[in-house]
């Protein structure tokens, strides 16, 4: 995807994310746009390592902030001691309908994905994203991959990473893609 | 250095064991640099050295003329800071429950101390003569200064490290060296842990990084442009590790990992250091003048270079550094046939290019383009109220989102063609504009039926 294209789905998954009632802050774009581009093939140029929250990628934040001088999205600071909220300017909504090509393409990647991940809390996104990396990078059985989550990221606890392993693997066998 | 070091034997190992000398050295920005025998060998090894001889701003000090200062001393500047930061951060009165068991165990906190000190002092080793300026067009393909750093300290560092007290793994120093994002960018696959994630943030991170503290007040003070100034003491003094803000209503800290962040009370010192931040990229770091310079820098070393780029193989990075390439443009310079007589003459004369608004279809010899990168929105950080509760820093400050973010870009054209170009610009601006825009929509659209 080259950049125009790959702003308008980033702009198109801030809008299904928020429409779906999600928080749509930076942390659920990262994971969400994570598990599109592993459970659903959607070619993000972006590279990601394991990071704070799990997976994360700093091109992606970078492009987001570069969305932002843009003016395609907008930043809404939330009152304290929450995060920010994304939002889609008019001016992104006008690139997504301009990008008619891509958006047709992509579209239900990105209704999949809002309507999998718009009622879920960021701590979700996060063990989901997470066991997505452990399945991608490390493999094992479901409890070794659990384990390895819990590893990385000790907040997590073991129940909750074999959940999201077990939510990973069904998703994989159901072949979503 | 103005103070003279005592000579330590290289089998000396036994007795650093069990008593590290320290040494000081005078620094202009932070008044004194400690460092222990273990920190003074690797300051000691032939690639740290060899920053003493690579300007931290390339060609600035033909704009800025103080500013002639080296990578050598930001080096230590920013060893210094992690050190204050990583002294703050562990102290006890810091430490909340929340996150107390992020910590390494008393036994264990001078060996971190150590590493994050040493990975500041090695962040910038792979940099190209002249750092920064035109680093894409004069490396091969897919290499650039970190990727040198991190070869550097795989190979010609790590008998440096090994014989340190107690040894040090290359791959740890490297990766707090470059942090996160150069290691996502180089594609190393690393993994940081908690604590790990922390330490590469005090060195290179987005809001309090020691990197980002040491070259803002370094670069201001041998510029004189006093923007860069801010209360870094301050701000060190109210950092702590702390939890994440809440990511939306209903997280919880106990959900969340423990970062860097600051107190109530330093949150102006944190709007300081970002306002410095933009007003430095303004004023300094993209003052046209100086892409000019950059431009011509690099038009020499293509041609000056055998096969038009910098090696990409540690040893041969260390062997060249600024002054191998003042004395080429110097001598070029002087000869109408040496290769790259024509940028060599312009840096040397002073006769660079000027700010001339717009893009000219053609004579490339004479026009070139000029740009900061997007400046980015503020970073997030947390902010600890005085009832133990983590804040998103940006929901507390007016300043963080009122920024302007975007580049500034400029086009530099020889002075014998300006007014051409803006009579040109003139006339054409709304037409190049338009075609501009159509022709990224068609490029587009073809892109997308081709990939369909």
């Amino acid at each position: 995807m080259n950049r125009l294209a790959q702003d308008a789905v980033l702009a198109g998954l801030v809008r299904r994310l928020r429409d779906a009632d999600s928080w749509g802050g930076e942390t659920h774009i990262q994971k969400a746009a994570y598990l599109l581009r592993e459970l659903r093939g959607v070619p993000f140029t972006f590279d990601f390592i394991l990071y704070k929250h799990g997976p994360f990628s700093f091109e992606l934040r970078d492009e987001l902030m570069t969305m932002q001088s843009d003016r395609l999205i907008e930043r809404e600071p939330q009152r304290p001691p929450y995060g920010p909220q994304l939002h889609v300017t008019e001016r992104g909504r006008a690139l997504e309908r301009r990008m008619r090509g891509t958006m047709s393409r992509y579209g239900r990647d990105l209704d999949w994905v809002a309507g999998w991940l718009g009622d879920r809390g960021v701590a979700d996104l996060e063990r989901l994203a997470t066991a997505m990396w452990m399945t991608r990078n490390s493999g094992g059985s479901a409890h070794q991959r659990a384990a390895q989550v819990t590893a990385v990221k000790p907040h997590i606890e073991l129940a909750d990473a074999l959940a999201a392993v077990g939510e990973i693997d069904s998703l994989l066998e159901a072949n979503v893609t | 250095m103005p103070v003279r070091l005592p000579h330590i034997a290289p089998s000396s190992a036994t007795l650093r064991r069990v008593n590290k000398r320290v040494h000081e050295v005078r620094d202009p920005v932070h008044v004194f640099v400690h460092f222990d025998d273990d920190e003074r060998a690797v300051i000691d090894s032939k690639p740290f050295q060899r920053l003493r001889n690579v300007h931290q701003l390339a060609l600035t000090y033909l704009v800025y003329p103080g500013a002639s200062h080296k990578r050598f001393e930001h080096s230590l500047g920013v060893m210094e800071l992690a050190g204050r930061i990583y002294d703050t951060v562990t102290r006890d009165d810091k430490r909340s429950d929340a996150v107390r068991d992020v910590f390494p165990s008393p036994k264990d906190q001078g060996y971190w101390r150590t590493v994050v000190r040493t990975a500041a002092l090695c962040h910038d080793l792979g940099h190209l003569p002249f750092s920064h300026a035109a680093e894409d067009e004069l490396l091969p393909a897919g290499v650039d200064h970190e990727r040198i750093t991190w070869e550097i300290l795989q190979t010609e560092m790590k008998s440096v490290f090994d014989d340190l007290v107690p040894p040090m793994k290359p791959e740890l120093i490297g990766k707090l060296a470059l942090g996160p994002r150069k290691a996502e960018k180089l594609g190393l696959q690393l993994e940081f842990d908690p604590w790990e994630a922390i330490l590469a943030e005090i060195i290179v991170g987005d809001a309090f990084g020691a990197d980002r503290m040491d070259y803002l007040l370094r670069d201001s003070l041998h510029t004189g442009a006093t923007y860069g100034r801010f209360d870094h003491h301050r701000l060190i003094d109210t950092l702590r590790v702390m939890p994440s803000a809440p990511r939306e209503e209903g997280d919880s800290e106990t959900s969340t990992e423990p970062t860097l962040g600051c107190e109530r009370g330093g949150l102006q010192s944190a709007e300081a250091l970002l306002l410095a931040r933009y007003f430095m990229f303004s004023q300094v770091y993209y003052h046209p003048t100086r892409l000019a310079y950059n431009e011509h820098l690099k038009d020499f070393l293509v041609a000056w270079l055998p096969e038009r780029r910098f090696p990409a193989d540690p040893a041969a990075h260390l062997s060249r550094d600024d002054n191998d390439v003042l004395r080429a443009i110097k001598l070029a310079a002087r000869d109408a046939g040496a290769p790259g007589h024509t940028p060599a003459r312009r840096i040397v004369d002073r006769d660079h290019f000027k700010v001339a608004y717009v893009r000219s279809p053609d004579g490339r010899d004479l026009v070139r383009h000029g740009a900061s990168p997007s400046r980015g929105t503020a970073p997030d950080f947390p902010v600890f109220e005085r009832d133990g509760t983590s804040v998103s820093a940006l929901g507390l400050s007016d300043v963080f989102g009122k920024l302007p973010t975007s580049p500034d870009e400029y086009v530099l054209a020889d002075s014998s063609i300006r007014g051409e170009l803006e009579q040109w610009l003139k006339r054409e601006r709304e037409q190049i504009l338009d075609a501009a825009l159509a022709a990224q929509s068609e490029e587009n659209d073809e892109q997308e039926e081709g990939n369909a």
